[in-house]
């Protein structure tokens, strides 16, 4: 009786605080979705935080010996590379005309790729146009192939003798006709090249909405006899506009931190990304550093912009769930014209320069045709140009780098790929909470940073470690670059999927990994897969992410080729179509396998 | 969260010092000095044998891809002895910049056995500096080089030349004469010079900063006296141009085309006949290359055979710069790579230079048949000089990117 009495009393009594602190403690590590969000907040708060830490510190620092030409003292404290950079009589040359050239080139690649995209998604999405699978199919094609891909085939395509180079072109050989310099060289054609190359992303978004438009509501404007242009600009236009908005600051932003466009046909015209290799190459890191702090700041400035207008997006409700109907413009005798125009300009971006590329790699002396051979691909002997290079099939360098290239876009696959699936469920999970919150924001953070900043951000934790040129940084950067690609498809796949069917399997009592291998994954695995592809077949094309980070035993394709554009153009020419075969083929067979596609969900 | 994110901060800041100061354990630098000196007297069975004893990687870095060429000879024929082979002995090509990062790093790891032993260097301004401001490079010099070695080049080893010229077009009527540098500041050169940018080139801005220092600004003085017959207005000091050397620069750099950022594709571009009468200034060994139309070309100051016959060009027909050999004081195999570095400056060690355009060194190797000899080139070109280099790098770096922009 006594000891019932006890057990009473104990069972009242007070709990104490520490007991209190500690069962909380134990309630919220209890479920996994807490314990994934520390892990990641963690990581990612170390991953983005302590590389810009260091990178701003560098800006502050003389971090490199060929600095201390400046009369400073190596890792002594400065505001040298601040003033050098603002306030000094070079700062117009090393860093506001390149600011001015980078921010004009982006803004009128924004605008080219919004008016070549949108026009396409208009025409395959809202009208009666043929051949609308095919040109969907060829027109994403440049977004998927790396983005000098372009860039060379624009020189080699519209070069003529009396600018440049001084030697005949595509265009030229075959009709004598010439291009002015600036049309070939310079701010214009880098502008189009990245324009042409980001129309694909502004074609997917905007045509996303445009298929999913309400049509009751372009219908009702037709019953009351409004004209056509008029129901394109007071209803179709104003329906798309945040998605418009969206696509020129994600485009603006992708140019902003563009290299090989402008490193190729970019002429004497110098932008931030070029300048910053420049000085980053030749030992000035400090002032390297800065323009990749500034890049860094434009890009978190256009998310937050982007952040804003697509928060606003709420009111342009695109999906009403009362008509499922797209009513389609009949282009009667226009149809044909137009799909004939849109095939010809897709196949000039997407097939031409494949067929360049192959043709060039097998010239002897480039552009005449009459010198064909198949030495630069498999000839076992060293080639006629006296490079050292044996055919590209049979070059050791090319395999180290395409072995390197595969593990490194797997690696970074597995681990982004992961962090996805993990960081998905857990924001899904706890999706009020401010800690899920925060995960979800900085998972996405590293999409608007620069490549080559992030790139630049990473060297210097590396040089802090001791780790500069190795592969597990690399293997770092890449991940956390293509996470944000992960981690959206990861929450999308959750908060698709009801609570419940988790609940159930709680019920029965099956442990959280095995509700993750069994239940959860094998539901959602089509998004939770594309969430790994796409970091696999984005960091297979990467260059500016890795142009300044991988050297000797960690090269990589790209860097590779980098490098051989500069000295041995035949090879050159062979490894890019290598490496576009290789990217074509993998996105083929995920199409394949998954079903999966990026131009998926626009038609066609 | 404000107060998790500060504790994480902290955290990591805590992280970056251990990671810095980890970083500072420097390897040893495996007393260097006294194996150089130790070397100075062996035989090469000695030093074969020394070798031996060493254990890691032999890794070896070069701003050149023929250095993978040299190793494998090298392996071939010392690798039994020194018990080397493809898996563990290894040459990459590299930019200066990143031998610089990559010899930097290496030398704050824990453990130097995967370390490069052995550099060859481009850049005599840079190699200047690191090896009067750090430990991290040795000069070895070949006892068995003897008098077959300029002083000059010995401090640091030279262990080759490389030499850009100017050569233009002469098909067609149109071609001018050229025997001055000054005409090629005149409008009749308007963008039609290729030249690959100093910005991206560091031996193109060396030797456009090497213009600037009295020796050379005196002889482009002369050049321009003889041309014009009349002092420019526009140089001395208070003045537009310090001295003759940065108005050549300046007018010079007015009449470059920079569209090609590659020396083999301006070899390639200016063949051809369309090209005719355009000027380049390019490394010599890239008409060894099959699709360059050598018939062509005309190169500055070519002496056919060894009777004087070639038009001297005032006061110089191009630039040379050298690669220059180090030991890395971190790398595990010091022996080996003053045994690579021996092996190197033997004709059989030169083998994969050996052509035109590439000259070593060591003057008891011939030069490919057709080319003139170093001496000859000492005469007509600029040759780098590192230090003077270096004490006017900035100033002039600014001056020339101000050209450019």
């Amino acid at each position: 009786m006594k000891k019932k009495i006890d057990n009473a009393a104990e069972e009242n009594a007070p709990i104490s605080k520490k007991r209190r602190f500690f069962n909380h403690v134990k309630r919220f590590l209890s479920n996994p979705a807490n314990i994934i969000l520390i892990v990641f907040l963690v990581i990612l708060v170390f991953m983005i935080f302590y590389p810009l830490f260091t990178l701003i510190l560098s800006t502050f620092q003389v971090s490199s010996i060929t600095e201390t030409l400046f009369g400073v003292k190596y890792g002594d404290l400065t505001g040298l590379w601040w003033y050098r950079m603002f306030a000094s009589d070079m700062s117009s040359t090393y860093f506001w005309m390149p600011l001015l050239n980078s921010i004009l080139m982006s803004l009128l690649a924004s605008v080219i790729a919004i008016l070549y995209g949108g026009v396409v998604a208009f025409f395959i999405t809202r009208t009666n146009m043929k051949g609308k699978k095919f040109i969907s199919a060829i027109f994403v094609f440049p977004y998927i192939m790396p983005s000098w891909t372009l860039a060379t085939f624009w020189q080699n395509f519209w070069q003529n003798p009396s600018i440049g180079t001084g030697t005949g072109g595509m265009l030229y050989n075959i009709t004598g006709l010439s291009v002015p310099a600036s049309w070939v060289y310079g701010l214009v054609p880098c502008a189009i090249v990245l324009g042409l190359h980001y129309a694909p992303f502004a074609y997917i978004l905007i045509g996303g909405i445009l298929r999913n438009m309400d049509a009751n509501l372009e219908e009702a404007a037709t019953i009351l006899k409004a004209s056509r242009a008029k129901i394109i600009y007071r209803i179709t236009l104003p329906i798309v506009l945040p998605a418009l908005v969206s696509t020129f600051l994600l485009v603006f932003a992708s140019s902003m931190s563009s290299y090989a466009v402008p490193k190729y046909i970019g002429g004497d015209m110098t932008v931030l990304t070029t300048y910053m290799k420049n000085f980053l190459n030749n030992g000035y890191y400090g002032q390297g550093y800065i323009m990749a702090l500034v890049m860094i700041v434009l890009g978190v400035a256009i998310l937050a912009a982007n952040q804003y207008i697509t928060g606003k997006r709420k009111s342009f409700t695109t999906v009403s769930g009362k008509s499922g109907q797209v009513s389609y413009i009949n282009l009667h005798k226009a149809n044909y014209v137009v799909a004939t125009i849109l095939t010809i300009l897709s196949l000039f971006c997407a097939v031409l320069p494949l067929i360049t590329f192959a043709l060039e790699s097998c010239c002897v002396i480039p552009g005449d045709y009459s010198t064909l051979t198949l030495e630069y691909w498999i000839s076992r002997e060293q080639v006629g140009t006296g490079n050292g290079l044996v055919g590209i099939l049979f070059e050791k360098q090319v395999w180290q780098a395409f072995g390197n290239s595969i593990l490194l876009a797997f690696l970074c696959a597995i681990i982004a790929g992961s962090s996805g699936v993990l960081i998905g469920y857990a924001v899904a999970r706890k999706r009020a909470t401010r800690m899920a919150r925060s995960v979800d924001s900085l998972a996405f953070l590293p999409y608007l940073m620069p490549s080559m900043a992030l790139g630049a951000a990473f060297l210097t934790m590396a040089f802090t470690f001791g780790l500069a040129k190795s592969f597990i940084v690399l293997v770092l950067v890449g991940s956390l670059k293509y996470l944000p690609f992960a981690s959206r498809s990861g929450i999308n796949a959750m908060l698709q999927l009801s609570g419940e069917i988790e609940e159930a399997a709680i019920i029965v009592g099956v442990p959280w990994w095995k509700r993750m291998v069994r239940v959860i994954f094998p539901i959602q695995k089509s998004t939770f897969i594309s969430g790994y592809l796409l970091p696999f077949t984005s960091c297979m094309r990467e260059l500016s992410l890795f142009v300044l980070l991988s050297a000797g035993s960690t090269t990589l394709l790209a860097t590779l080729l980098d490098n051989w554009s500069q000295w041995w153009p035949q090879s050159a020419n062979a490894l890019n179509l290598l490496i576009i075969v290789t990217v074509l083929v993998i996105n083929f067979a995920v199409n394949k396998l998954t079903g999966a596609s990026i131009d998926k969900g626009v038609g066609g | 969260m404000r107060k998790l994110l500060s504790v994480l901060l902290a955290g990591a800041f805590i992280v970056s010092a251990a990671g810095a100061l980890s970083a500072c354990n420097r390897t040893e630098a495996s007393g260097i000095e006294k194996k150089v000196e130790a070397a100075a007297t062996m035989t090469e069975d000695e030093l074969i044998a020394e070798a031996a004893k060493e254990t890691g990687k032999f890794v070896a870095y070069g701003n050149s891809s023929r250095i993978v060429d040299a190793m494998e000879g090298f392996v071939a024929k010392y690798g039994t002895q020194l018990n080397l082979s493809s898996s563990n002995a290894a040459a990459s090509k590299q930019t200066d910049t990143e031998i610089f990062t990559l010899i930097d790093t290496e030398s704050k790891a824990s453990s130097n056995t995967q370390n490069a032993s052995m550099v060859l260097i481009q850049d005599s301004a840079s190699l200047d500096l690191y090896r009067t401001s750090t430990d991290l490079f040795y000069n070895y010099v070949p006892a068995s080089l003897g008098s077959n070695i300029s002083e000059s080049d010995k401090v640091p080893l030279a262990q080759q030349y490389i030499n850009k010229l100017f050569m233009w077009n002469n098909q067609g009527s149109d071609v001018p004469e050229f025997s001055n540098v000054w005409e090629l500041t005149e409008d009749t050169y308007k963008d039609k010079i290729f030249f690959k940018s100093p910005k991206s080139e560091q031996v193109n801005m060396n030797f456009l900063i090497m213009l600037t220092g009295e020796e050379w600004s005196g002889k482009l003085e002369d050049a321009y006296l003889a041309l014009n017959n009349t002092a420019a207005d526009d140089v001395g000091s208070g003045k537009k141009y310090e001295n003759y050397g940065y108005k050549w620069i300046s007018e010079f750099i007015a009449n470059c085309n920079f569209s090609i950022n590659s020396d083999t594709t301006m070899a390639q571009n200016l063949s051809k006949p369309e090209n005719a009468g355009r000027m380049g200034l390019f490394v010599l060994s890239k008409l060894r290359d099959d699709s360059v139309l050598t018939e062509n070309l005309q190169v500055a100051a070519w002496n056919e055979g060894s009777d004087n016959n070639y038009v001297k060009i005032e006061p110089f027909a191009g630039f040379m710069y050298a690669l220059y050999a180090q030991l890395a004081s971190h790398g595990p195999r010091p022996y080996t790579a003053m045994l690579f570095i021996n092996y190197l400056m033997t004709a059989e060690g030169f083998a994969p230079w050996a052509s035109l355009g590439g000259y070593s060194s060591n003057s008891s190797i011939p030069v490919t048949e057709g080319d003139s000899e170093l001496s000859f080139w000492r005469d007509n070109l600029v040759f780098e000089d590192g230090k003077y280099i270096i004490s006017v790098k900035t100033k002039v770096e600014d001056y020339i990117n101000g050209l450019l922009k």
